[in-house]
């Protein structure tokens, strides 16, 4: 059992005029939704987020038409399949009669077993970060409950004033009997079931990558005094991938010297439609859907980032992201950015500019799309760096018409402090450190 | 780069402190040609920041919808952004600014009226004012424009705010008007934050209104330093926030009371609501008592000792309104410091009508009796940026509910507060051993009456926009 957040994606192609009807199959799911939400919740356990959007022709390099499409993506946890499995059982009818508009849907449509045969066949890897770690559907809202319970049992100590004089390791453990005894609670003397587990399955492919490099290095060395194949292999590993990397950003550069090309900012009337959908209280979300820059290097160099970005995803912090993936589709010439997020876009947004060293991160990524600004040697911004990227995102924001988040009212930090609290249960900790856990309730 | 402060309207160089009387005019004009002759006359007038007026100063900003009323032309208008086009009580806006229930724009005295310009008269005192009203109430009726509704205001004692607390102490410093080498430890803006023309944090020049080079006859403006096709009519201009805050006195100490039980326990928690005591002070500094001797201080933060809000609440009014080198969702002090100074105001505000007592000490004012006297603030703000300064602040860190990981806590001062069933905004949490405190069902203690975005042009945007063809 895995408790790791995962992003599918889904696309097809689709015939430009056929966009009208899509849209409106999907706006009509949406309206659906506001009164169905019972329904998506308890069908679909295991899926935190769906977007389902017709993303219009875009035109690459001045003159090549990329199709327009249909794309999915939702986020889950647990196993693929299952979740495709869970898709499939309660949205088929939904499904099949969206992707049915598309070529790329087969002819001759069976059912259910052919969906998710399809499904798998149209999923396309991304890079896919998660702000929270390792909590299921069902943790969201019991962590939420477990902490208020614990806070409602706990504020009389406030002003009992035997209460409020014991130390740190008296309250926790007032607090721990209350769990273990409470039926309703006691279900969080167990601990986090997988945690471990799936740090390890998270961190794995890094460390494999690590151990590799780590091995070449050490071979370089043994090379001098040991002559076997596997070290005369492996001593080529690490310079070989520091040549690669070296030499990508050589030919990165030579392509950045080309004149820059501003995309054209987004109509106010444009932006109004976007924001109009932004209704949530607490979440919203975001896609921005971006053709590349000129020359097969951005390409390349974006290919590699990303899969360089999915090695750490482990480390990554993006702040008030509940989830964000990357891709690449049409042949690495659109590049796919979603992300659901607290609060607004017009507040959001600023998370891309407002501190230098985010904007680097982000120039690693976005400034190899068209409409995002100029840079040096990737990193380095040049002048209008920040007003580029705000006006690139927006530009290239499109109208997600289905939109399903199964949480509504916890933030990000709602999320990672209710799983703080119950981390800290029944864990051995000094009177300083209960101290602070105390202030996660 | 020098400031043009001839080119600059005074006010946002200073708040005209020793102009003690003031008035704010909302004007709505009839028609176009005679609208430009009044402003013809009005230009002369006008304070700038070079002037240090003794005895009255004048300012004038517009709305979009008097901008596009004097028939200004197309591509001019379409320049602004989109904010000030759609104006504050736009629906978008409305949803950005947290404007429903209580503080909905239907519920206000003014701003969904058409207003065109608002004139703001600063006199030395009250007799001075009344001649600057006559002389302008002479030009205005003979120019066809009407006045439909005058803003009084009336300075409080000790630079304090009706609830009994000193107001106006952090104020954003601006690198180019000062005349000395700052300490290292100032933290200093460049003009851009706040006034068009001039590079901003981000080293670039703020997006501002242009004119098409060949539609500035005269020659009045500037030609756009990014742009050469363009004259720059930003220039030495800002945008003007104004929100009308009427402040409900009684019912904050009131719910201070109720909550703590004896007078002292309630300023404490309205300070800590407030994150100032009421003389000043910050709590991040002097947490448990008030100390007289920082009643001005500005130089402090959050990251090194109070990460946690046990000193001064992450909840607290000047927390959120600027987080200073503390945000929670950042991960280090550099990146809080670099996020929170991308969205300062310059404010320029003034309280209006009567004090509960004339001194404001909240002993006195928890034991005064209810009245019905309408007193608050005028709460205007300069800056360059609406969406990233003014609307990022209301809504990311003052209405957010969920600011700082909080869970139902809008701003507790000036956050709108309610329960829609599905969620709600009015809490207060306040970080204590052994476990947080939470006041619940807070009402609104501030109300807003009115509100509404101006352009706060530059003298020459101002001669183009009289004489324009």
């Amino acid at each position: 059992m895995s408790t790791i957040h995962k992003g599918l994606t889904v696309t097809v192609t689709l015939h430009e005029d056929k966009l009208t009807d899509v849209n409106g199959q999907l706006f009509q799911f949406r309206n659906e939704l506001k009164t169905n939400r019972e329904q998506f919740e308890k069908a679909l356990p295991g899926t935190f987020f769906i977007s389902w959007l017709t993303l219009p022709p875009q035109v690459y390099e001045e003159q090549e038409q990329l199709p327009a499409r249909i794309i999915l993506m939702t986020s889950y946890v647990g196993d693929k399949n299952q979740h495709i499995e869970e898709l499939v059982a309660f949205l088929e009818p939904k499904l099949k009669q969206v992707f049915g508009e598309s070529d790329e849907f087969p002819i001759t449509y069976s059912g259910k077993s052919e969906m998710i045969a399809f499904l798998h066949d149209k999923s396309v890897p991304n890079t896919f970060y998660s702000g929270f770690k390792f909590i299921s559907t069902a943790d969201v809202e019991r962590e939420k409950d477990l902490k208020a319970a614990v806070w409602e049992y706990a504020q009389q100590m406030n002003t009992d004033l035997e209460a409020s004089q014991l130390p740190p390791s008296k309250i926790k453990q007032k607090i721990e009997y209350y769990i273990a005894n409470n039926p309703k609670l006691s279900w969080a003397v167990a601990g986090i079931p997988y945690a471990q587990k799936n740090k390890i399955q998270m961190l794995l492919p890094l460390v494999i990558f690590g151990l590799v490099m780590a091995c070449s290095i050490v071979c370089i060395l043994l090379s001098f005094f040991v002559d076997a194949l596997f070290v005369k292999v492996m001593a080529w590993v690490f310079p070989l991938f520091l040549l690669f990397m070296g030499g990508m950003l050589v030919l990165l550069r030579q392509n950045e010297k080309k004149p820059h090309i501003p995309g054209k900012e987004l109509s106010d009337e444009e932006v109004r439609k976007i924001v109009a959908l932004e209704t949530n209280p607490v979440i919203n979300e975001m896609t921005v859907i971006a053709p590349l820059k000129k020359g097969w290097i951005r390409r390349a160099f974006l290919s590699v980032s990303l899969k360089l970005v999915g090695l750490l995803a482990y480390f990554t912090y993006i702040p008030t992201v509940h989830t964000a993936r990357w891709l690449q589709l049409d042949k690495g010439k659109r590049l796919v950015f979603i992300a659901n997020f607290d609060n607004l876009s017009e507040a959001y947004a600023h998370d891309f500019v407002d501190s230098e060293r985010r904007t680097k991160n982000m120039a690693v990524i976005f400034s190899h799309a068209f409409g995002f600004p100029a840079t040096r040697w990737l990193i380095h911004k040049q002048y209008n760096h920040r007003s580029e990227y705000m006006k690139g995102v927006r530009a290239h924001q499109k109208i997600t018409q289905f939109w399903y988040s199964r949480n509504q009212y916890e933030s990000v930090e709602n999320l990672k402090r209710n799983r703080a609290f119950r981390e800290g249960l029944f864990k051995e900790m000094d009177e300083e450190a209960i101290k602070k856990w105390l202030l996660t309730i | 780069m020098t400031l043009e402060k001839k080119d600059i309207q005074g006010l946002m160089v200073r708040g005209h402190g020793n102009l003690k009387s003031a008035r704010f005019l909302l004007y709505t004009c009839s028609d176009p040609t005679s609208s430009c002759d009044f402003l013809k006359e009005i230009v002369p007038l006008i304070t700038n920041a070079e002037e240090k007026p003794e005895k009255e100063a004048i300012h004038i900003a517009f709305t979009y919808e008097g901008l596009s009323f004097l028939q200004l032309p197309a591509p001019l208008l379409n320049s602004f952004c989109r904010e000030f086009k759609e104006g504050m009580t736009a629906e978008q806006r409305r949803a950005v600014l947290g404007d429903i229930g209580d503080n909905d724009p239907d519920n206000w005295d003014w701003g969904q009226d058409s207003i065109h310009f608002l004139l703001m008269v600063y006199a030395k005192d009250q007799e001075q004012l009344d001649k600057s009203m006559l002389r302008i109430k002479e030009q205005t009726d003979r120019c066809g424009i009407e006045l439909i509704h005058t803003l009084p205001t009336g300075l409080l004692q000790h630079q304090k705010e009706h609830f009994g607390f000193r107001d106006d102490i952090s104020r954003p410093v601006i690198r180019e008007l000062l005349k000395e080498t700052p300490p290292e430890n100032l933290f200093t803006f460049p003009a851009g934050e706040f006034i068009m023309g001039y590079k901003n944090l981000y080293d670039e020049y703020a997006p501002a209104p242009y004119v098409p080079f060949e539609l500035d006859t005269t020659g009045l403006l500037p030609v756009h330093p990014d742009y050469p096709e363009r004259k720059d009519l930003g220039k030495n201009g800002s945008y003007l926030v104004f929100r009308q805050m009427h402040q409900n006195v009684h019912s904050f100490w009131k719910y201070m009371k109720e909550q703590t039980g004896e007078k002292g326990e309630a300023i404490k928690l309205a300070s800590k609501m407030v994150g100032r005591w009421p003389d000043g002070s910050p709590l991040a500094r002097c947490p448990m008592a008030p100390d007289p001797a920082l009643s001005e201080s500005n130089d402090f933060g959050y990251w090194d000792d109070d990460q946690a809000g046990l000193k001064c609440p992450l909840g607290a009014h000047i927390r959120r309104s600027n987080p200073r080198d503390h945000l929670v969702t950042e991960t280090s002090k550099k990146d809080s410091s670099e996020m929170a100074a991308k969205h300062q105001l310059l404010r320029k505000g003034r309280p209006y009508g009567p004090p509960v007592t004339p001194e404001l000490d909240p002993q006195n004012i928890m034991d005064s009796t209810e009245d019905e006297q309408e007193r608050g603030l005028h709460f205007i703000c300069m800056v360059t940026d609406i969406r990233r300064q003014f609307e990022f602040v209301q809504n990311n860190w003052v209405s957010f509910h969920k600011f700082g990981g909080l869970e139902n806590d809008a701003d507790p001062i000036i956050g709108n507060h309610y329960d829609t069933g599905q969620y709600k905004t009015n809490e207060f949490s306040v970080p204590h051993y052994p476990i947080r405190k939470k006041y619940s069902n807070l009402p609104n203690f501030t109300l807003i009456k009115g509100g509404a975005y101006f352009f706060f042009p530059g003298i020459k945007a101002l001669q183009y926009i009289a004489n324009h063809e």
